[in-house]
């Protein structure tokens, strides 16, 4: 315990470690966001899209043009949250009816590559649109500051986000097991011809989950837009760590895309008070072992 | 055929001989890196069209052959032909231990670990300050007198990239090649006529990163210093649209696409380096729906059978 301590000097500080779990949960929250639709997206079209990343970077940039061009009012910050990630899902739409929509059929590499390309094309539009300096937005008024939980301090923005991390786990929930669209998209997951062979329009399933999942991405984006400085490399981050936080969970499994979120989150929040430096290879380094072990990740389906 | 062949080659041969003579240096300084860029998609393209294994990581050898050089060379003080001896054995070494666990998947899980393997490649050289300098890059990192001029290195460069895709050649025809493509075509009738898939695919992954990082090596000397963003997705991504470009099933693909990839970039990037990845995201979008058998594949639809027929 004497080592522990002088290793870790943190391990008896019980308030730290709340405030430590909690904001590795807003982290975890975001991500699942992200690797959710991600996951959602090769579950049903069996195309990783390695765009994602961008449409989290262009939900936060639409963000921040729009709490900057709407009226001032305290409220309006929740107009745009709700705006922007609209804006990314018909973006998604877009690409998804006019090139996507080409490459189902077509090799995986071909897929992939086509996606790759995404990147760099919105990753340019960005940068002209939007220039090369980094944007911040403020976040609203009433959550601007920080509230004490046992005496340390915590973002009360983050507050929001936890309340939020629930609700949305719920309301997708609700969406896949409750719902014919939910079973329409689990149905895709396990056998896409045999859906289309039952008489579903599967090409409009295709663009309808395409948009779903761009829109999650696009509305990550925008929630942590207030959270971060935004910038022109989100893209590249966001997807290696969505990406990571898939491949642990499983690709096309919601249920493990949340546990994972979990656990990338909580790693990432002890993993920079534990190994500074390294907290990312750590990261790595899991998903490495899980690959591994499980190629077809914690919860997801091997591969036939 | 065979003496049209013969007189082809020699043409290349003579022109690449005589055109660093004639040319102004800074088309030289253009002919060099497209031998290296040359060199990295063909070495790239042993896994994607001989082995079918699409690695989007391959940035991460390229920067280990590049980082090996310049850290010998400017730490240790090597001279630089030892340094970029050690460049290609470096990426190897790095491929090994990587390619270990990404050849045990397949397909989009093998693309999407060895990215995940480089981005921490690009991580571990951002952060590690102390050894790589971390964003300032390693600066200096000039050949010796003798090469220092555009067309001497670039003999150079030709020289040794020259040697390597000879080799790269002899590889894809070799029994392993062949085994191989075997593979690429159905990896379990590969296994039932004996062929050891795994060790083969983690065979041609090593030898695919080994002159990865002789590119790298190569790049280091030709750049002047070295970045962290060798290790970056864009340049994981360089290799694939000129191979892409030219064209995945011909050998010598590759090579065209990296000519026709860095003229248009010394055209394009020159002019409006904002829209060069502008350009080249459409045109990777435009090729895959379009022309999928790349530029070359489109102008030459058999001329890639010619191997297999033999």
């Amino acid at each position: 315990m004497d080592l522990l301590t002088s290793l870790f000097p943190w391990i008896t500080n019980g308030p730290l470690i709340v405030v430590q779990v909690m904001s590795g949960l807003s982290v975890a929250m975001f991500l699942f966001l992200v690797s959710v639709g991600m996951s959602l997206i090769f579950g049903v079209t069996r195309i990783v899209n390695l765009a994602h990343g961008s449409f989290y970077m262009v939900g936060a940039y639409l963000l921040v043009t729009l709490v900057e061009t709407l009226p001032q009012h305290p409220l309006m910050f929740w107009v745009a949250l709700g705006l922007a990630p609209i804006g990314v899902g018909l973006l998604g739409g877009v690409i998804e009816v006019t090139l996507l929509r080409r490459i189902y059929h077509r090799e995986p590499l071909l897929q992939l590559t086509l996606t790759f390309g995404l990147i760099l094309v919105i990753g340019t539009a960005v940068l002209l649109v939007w220039g090369p300096d980094n944007k911040s937005v403020a976040r609203p008024d009433a959550l601007a500051g920080s509230v004490r939980i046992f005496g340390q301090p915590f973002p009360s923005y983050y507050l929001v986000v936890l309340a939020l991390a629930p609700a949305v786990a719920v309301a997708l929930w609700i969406i896949f097991y409750r719902t014919r669209w939910g079973m329409l998209i689990r149905a895709a997951t396990v056998d896409r011809e045999m859906l289309g062979a039952l008489g579903v329009d599967v090409a409009t399933l295709y663009t309808q989950v395409f948009v779903f999942g761009s829109w999650l991405a696009g509305f990550a984006g925008a929630l942590s837009a207030p959270t971060v400085a935004v910038a022109l490399g989100m893209d590249g981050d966001v997807l290696t760590t969505a990406f990571v936080v898939v491949v642990i969970g499983g690709l096309g499994s919601f249920a493990g895309s949340f546990i994972s979120a979990l656990l990338v989150g909580e790693l990432q929040s002890f993993g920079i008070l534990v190994f500074p430096a390294v907290s990312i290879v750590l990261l790595f380094a899991i998903m490495a072992v899980v690959l591994i072990v499980r190629p077809w990740g914690l919860l997801g389906r091997p591969e036939e | 055929m065979t003496t049209v062949r013969a007189v082809g080659w020699l043409v290349v041969l003579a022109g690449l001989l005589v055109l660093p003579l004639v040319l102004p240096s800074f088309l030289v300084v253009v002919m060099t890196e497209i031998a290296i860029v040359g060199l990295f998609a063909t070495a790239f393209n042993l896994l994607m069209g001989f082995g079918g294994m699409v690695s989007f990581g391959h940035a991460a050898y390229f920067a280990l052959g590049a980082y090996a050089a310049a850290l010998l060379v400017k730490q240790a003080a090597w001279p630089m032909v030892l340094g970029l001896a050690v460049a290609p054995f470096a990426a190897a070494a790095g491929a090994l231990f990587f390619g270990f666990f990404i050849v045990r998947l397949t397909h989009t899980y093998f693309a999407m670990l060895s990215l995940a393997f480089a981005q921490i490649v690009f991580t571990v050289v951002f952060k590690w300050k102390a050894l790589t300098g971390g964003d300032d890059g390693i600066l200096n990192v000039w050949p010796p007198e003798a090469l220092k001029s555009p067309r001497a290195y670039c003999y150079f460069t030709f020289a040794v990239a020259g040697l390597a895709i000879l080799a790269l050649h002899a590889i894809v025809d070799s029994p392993f090649g062949m085994a191989l493509r075997a593979i690429r075509e159905n990896p379990r009738r590969a296994r039932f006529i004996g062929v050891n898939v795994r060790r083969h695919q983690l065979f041609a992954f090593v030898l695919s990163g080994f002159f990865s990082g002789l590119a790298g090596g190569l790049f280091a000397f030709f750049n002047g210093s070295v970045f962290p963003d060798f290790a970056y997705l864009n340049k994981s991504f360089e290799p694939l649209v000129v191979a892409l470009l030219g064209g995945i099933q011909s050998f010598f693909g590759p090579l065209a696409g990296a000519l026709g990839f860095k003229i248009l970039e010394t055209v394009i990037a020159r002019q409006w380096p904002v829209y060069w990845p502008l350009f080249l995201g459409t045109a990777v979008v435009v090729v895959v729906i379009a022309l999928p058998q790349g530029f070359v594949g489109l102008l030459q639809r058999r001329a890639w059978r010619t191997p297999t027929a033999r």
